[in-house]
């Protein structure tokens, strides 16, 4: 992570001093960005960024659904399963995915290409059903139209 | 048409939520006319003399929890826009924020100029990803622009705005449960006392209020606090910006005025029951309506709906409410026990662990229903679950145990059959429907 | 004054600002688990819940005392919330205080049969979690057993600031777990963390299935470990439970060692070392008396000792700074005269030991230099190289420092090879055996008492000392005051 410091201290100028803690949810935001993943060395070099303890950003880690510890996927499919969603067919999609990828959620498929997993509400309930790819959303999704999305990620 | 229009009075374009379109529609006036001609408590007076109430769910007043701060106590105050928008069913933040967000930004400028801020944030739900680049850009142009950092626009009023973006937490959308996620650590809601209004981020006093509740703020400035009052309803001024979606023919987000026909807004703007099918129930405001603070996620049947306008005064007296503009319209032939199944899945994984009642009762209510909707339900499940949800109300730190409580007895108490032929007949009465 | 009505009684808050520390200050008991008088307030387990006349049921520990305010620690609601959050907390709580070491003293089987009393309603299996956790070499965590009050993740933050432990995860799945890479060896304060956990989650190895906590009973004593003097509880069996069927050191032996409350000397806390007290106090030790190295009787000793003061004119002793204030008086009084004395550390900071931190632990790992100095002076140890006699008292001289040509009168406590070098060694007493008092660096005074039978063969120094100046006996003669 030491090759983003200069962007975190740019981000430090519009905070008040003295709260540089604040910062760690962003660090962990871009280090993932940045890795994929958030390594250990990652947490080492928090620790000594930020003056906070490990525990305090492991806790933060094992808290906040979108960080991870681990690699996944190219692709990372993730299916809103919400009221809304589920009301527009979500629960078929997540039925096509798994039958198309041949791994449940939570898993990636042995090429490393793509990721599965369930997902809350992600506040596209009038799109509905939605699936987020890496960062963008693909609302209103039918079957045909996720097919047609699968062969264009490679 | 759904009334008169507050934050959807421009037509949206492709370059609508630049700094030049919204300069071009008057943006940024209110702002220099406030730091020339206002005083900072004058413009909390004018929030009150509004009557603007909270937008996020528990409609509380904006002008009294902003009266709560002392502009003078030299003190640091902080001012947090809540874009969290993480209530299933919402997504009417993510409207002004992709569309007009320098609105928000020029509300927030005001409102910080009123409450003595000299540094605020906007906390955006971490899965936005249009909505933060609008809204990042959007930062941009303003700073570029003068209108934050030291002195602006030649004033001695300096700000400064950090757009803080959340990494999945949907308690994250309660209040004082945001202000440890920027304070650096995960984010468990705070125990009242203290009001954040007394000690709130880093221990100073704190405002935090829902992205359209600060984006009102800037019309009201600029049209006055009167011409406010002539909108909406004597007891709810304004608009709400309503998000429907489900069995809905037009699903979206509309600006409704307050004191609206429901019905109208229903089958006429929205275009009635997807498909044409009898309506079976709405969800009002988010399925937990008030997973913030209040008392509803109460599930409207169709009867309910038809006579009624849109207003908080109308919903409480139904004994639901507005929440947080998020409406869900259910038709005929849904199944209610796996429509729960997902609510209660959703608490579930949703709890932050923190307080018992909540960690343990969404869980617990959680595993009931799965077992239900497995076919291996019992009859004293529901009484049961009527217990766990009458205990998660009132007993918890935030509202989110609450809201639990409130989505299963709302749908215990109005689809009661359904349940008890699932646990009966160990199927569904509609297949398992939700489409 | 603040009053507010408490079951409709007037009581007088003080400078409490919470209901829930005037309620237990005034003999009200309100349960709790998370809300610790040493902790911040978190308010997770919602437990302690009154009812506020007109304003409905929250929380006491977090709920602020306003002037005439009228609580109710026990009405209809209060008890359905108390009861509810019990069936909440035993939902996946496994209930097995008969394996547990905490029954008998765990806040969780209490309230539950002062409070709910019902079985559980849930019918669906418990859920499993992680049983026999390592936290460090010194305790383990069953997270079956764990409520989640987080008051071990405070104590680590707030209190021994090792920040350890956390919470990790959400929602039920969340754990207590250390950070990665570390343990709570790191953490000096660790087994406090045993005492304050509110239900058997945390678990002290060496207390490990050794007894039931209802066969032990507590006597108040002093840690010597260090200056800080921290006052201690030595837990050892109840007298009606010294059986036959157990050997004689299982039924003497002192099992483990909490904190004595004390907000003068070591608030609600002691340090790790003063839990491993039972592995000093169980050294092996020195019950004959020995002349040059032959067994001889106390009496013979004594006679013995008695002949080497007559016989020496330049006398010198090193005083034990684990002496009591009576013994260390006792002392002063009979030879004190009689001797150019030095207070001296029976005991140097270990290898690897804390040497001094912030919270209780001080570099001087003696109990009693304070008194020792303040009667006899705190001189550095100088022996000039023609003293005849030294009189040794306690650990910690290494005799082959001493000058050649002094004679050496040993009294210790434990088996080292010195007992013999000695030219008369006498066995005294340990701090288990009698009554005394320790003053700490600060000049806080603490008593400590017996709890342990004398044993055979040894004498306590304070009961020795006039024997060696006693007529007859040439010390009388220093003109002890």
């Amino acid at each position: 992570m030491k090759h983003l410091i200069p962007e975190f201290e740019r981000l430090k100028t519009r905070l008040p001093p003295g709260h540089d803690a604040t910062l760690l949810v962003p660090c962990l935001r871009r280090i993932q960005e940045d890795r994929g993943f958030i390594d250990n060395s990652d947490i080492d070099g928090l620790v000594e960024y930020l003056g906070i303890p490990r525990i305090q950003i492991e806790e933060a880690l094992s808290f906040y659904g979108m960080l991870r510890r681990k690699p996944i996927g190219r692709w990372h499919l993730q299916v809103c399963r919400n009221v809304s969603c589920s009301m527009r067919g979500a629960e078929r999609l997540i039925d096509q995915l798994i039958g198309k990828l041949g791994v449940q959620p939570g898993e990636t498929t042995p090429d490393g290409r793509f990721t599965l997993s369930t997902v809350e509400c992600l506040g596209s309930c009038g799109t509905a059903p939605v699936v987020m790819v890496n960062e963008a959303y693909h609302e209103n999704l039918s079957a045909a139209d996720l097919d047609a999305l699968l062969e264009r990620l490679d | 048409m759904t009334g008169r229009k507050v934050l959807m009075d421009f037509e949206v374009t492709p370059t609508s939520h630049s700094l030049d379109d919204y300069r071009a529609r008057g943006g940024y006036e209110a702002l220099e006319k406030v730091l020339r001609t206002m005083k900072p408590r004058e413009v909390t007076q004018e929030i009150v003399d509004s009557g603007l109430q909270g937008r996020g769910g528990a409609a509380f007043p904006a002008g009294r929890k902003w009266q709560g701060i002392d502009p003078d106590d030299g003190q640091p105050h902080y001012l947090i826009a809540n874009a969290d928008e993480g209530e299933p069913g919402t997504f009417k933040d993510r409207w002004v924020l992709e569309y007009t967000p320098h609105t928000l930004l020029e509300s927030m400028l005001l409102s910080c100029y009123a409450l003595g801020v000299r540094h605020c944030f906007v906390y955006i739900r971490g899965e936005y990803d249009l909505p933060w680049r609008r809204l990042d850009a959007a930062v941009e142009e303003a700073y570029a622009a003068g209108y934050f950092g030291e002195n602006i626009l030649g004033s001695d009023f300096s700000c400064d705005l950090f757009v803080f973006r959340g990494a999945g937490a949907y308690v994250c959308g309660e209040a004082s449960s945001l202000l440890g996620s920027i304070e650096g650590t995960r984010a468990f809601p705070r125990n009242r006392p203290p009001r954040m209004t007394v000690r709130g981020l880093h221990q100073a006093p704190t405002v935090v209020n829902n992205v359209e509740t600060l984006a009102t703020i800037a019309w009201i400035i600029r049209n006055g606090a009167s011409a406010f009052r002539e909108v909406g309803t004597e007891k709810s001024p304004g608009t709400r910006l309503i998000s429907i979606s489900g069995h809905i023919a037009r699903p979206g987000v509309y600006e409704v005025e307050l004191g609206y026909s429901w019905a109208r807004f229903l089958h006429e703007d929205c275009g009635g029951v997807l498909g044409g099918r009898p309506l079976k129930a709405v969800i009002p405001g988010g399925i937990s309506s008030q997973v913030l603070t209040g008392k509803d996620a109460k599930v409207l049947t169709a009867g309910e709906v038809e006579g009624l306008t849109l207003d908080h005064e109308k919903l409480r007296s139904a004994g639901s409410s507005l929440g947080s503009g998020g409406m869900i319209v259910i038709a005929e032939g849904t199944c209610m026990v796996r429509l729960l199944q997902i609510m209660l899945r959703f608490y579930h994984h949703e709890s932050c662990g923190q307080c018992t009642p909540c960690r343990e009762g969404t869980g617990w209510m959680h595993r009931i229903i799965d077992r239900i909707v497995a076919g291996d339900g019992r009859p004293e499940d529901l009484e049961r679950l009527n217990y766990i949800a009458g205990f998660n109300d009132g007993t918890t730190i935030c509202g989110l145990g609450d809201a639990a409580g409130y989505a299963a007895t709302a749908m215990l108490d109005n689809f009661r059959e359904e349940f008890d032929y699932f646990i009966e007949h160990k199927r569904s009465k509609f297949a398992g429907n939700l489409e | 004054m603040t009053a507010i009505f408490i079951n409709g009684q007037p009581v007088e808050t003080g400078e409490h600002t919470t209901v829930l520390q005037a309620a237990l200050a005034n003999g009200f008991y309100i349960p709790h688990f998370c809300w610790h008088p040493a902790l911040s307030i978190v308010g997770n387990c919602r437990v302690c819940v009154v009812e506020q006349e007109g304003r409905g049921v929250g929380i006491a520990c977090n709920m602020p005392i306003s002037d005439g305010m009228r609580v109710l620690t026990d009405s209809d609601p209060v008890r359905a919330q108390r009861k509810a959050m019990l069936q909440f907390i035993l939902l996946n709580h496994p209930v097995d205080c008969g394996i547990c070491d905490k029954a008998g003293e765990c806040a969780l089987q209490d309230y539950h049969y002062e409070y709910n009393g019902e079985p559980a309603i849930s019918g669906d299996p418990k859920l499993p979690s992680t049983k026999f956790f390592p936290l460090s070499e010194r305790i383990l965590l069953d997270n079956e057993r764990c409520i989640l009050c987080s008051r071990c993740v405070r104590f680590t933050r707030e209190i021994s600031k090792s920040n350890v432990l956390g919470l990790e995860h959400r929602g039920d799945s969340m754990l207590v777990r250390p950070a990665e890479g570390r343990t709570l060896d790191d953490d000096p304060y660790s087994d406090n963390v045993v005492d304050i956990c509110p239900v058997g989650a945390l678990l002290s190895r060496s207390f490990l299935y050794q007894s039931r906590v209802w066969y032990l009973e507590p006597t108040p004593s002093v840690c010597p470990g260090c200056a800080r003097g921290c006052t201690v509880q030595l837990w050892h069996r109840k007298a009606e439970w010294r059986v036959k069927g157990l050997d004689e050191r299982h039924n003497t032996r002192i099992h483990r060692v909490t904190p004595l409350e004390n907000p003068r000397v070591n608030g609600p806390w002691i340090c790790n070392k003063g839990r491993d007290l039972p592995e000093l106090l169980d050294r092996p030790r020195a019950t004959q008396a020995l002349q040059k190295g032959e067994t001889v009787s106390l009496m013979q000793a004594i006679e013995a000792a008695r002949g080497l003061l007559d016989q020496a004119g330049k006398r010198v002793a090193l005083v034990s700074s684990w002496g009591s204030n009576e013994e260390l008086r006792a002392f002063r009084n009979s030879l004190g005269d009689y001797f150019t004395s030095f207070v001296k550390p029976d005991h140097l900071p270990l290898e690897g030991e804390v040497v001094e931190d912030d919270l209780l632990i001080r570099a001087d790992k003696n109990p009693n230099t304070r008194a020792g100095q303040d009667l006899l002076g705190a001189g550095v140890v100088q022996i000039p190289e023609d003293t005849d006699l030294i009189l040794v008292w306690g650990e910690g001289t290494d005799f082959g420092t001493l000058p050649r040509g002094a004679k050496i009168l040993f009294l210790g406590s434990w088996l080292l090879p010195e007992n013999g070098h000695a030219d008369v060694f006498i066995p005294i007493s340990i701090q288990t055996e009698r009554r005394g008092h320790y003053t700490n660096f600060e000049g806080v005074v603490s008593a400590f008492e017996p709890c342990q039978p004398r044993r055979d063969g040894v004498i306590d120094a304070e009961t020795l000392f006039p024997l060696l100046s006693a007529p007859g006996g040439s010390a009388s003669g220093g003109g002890a005051a």
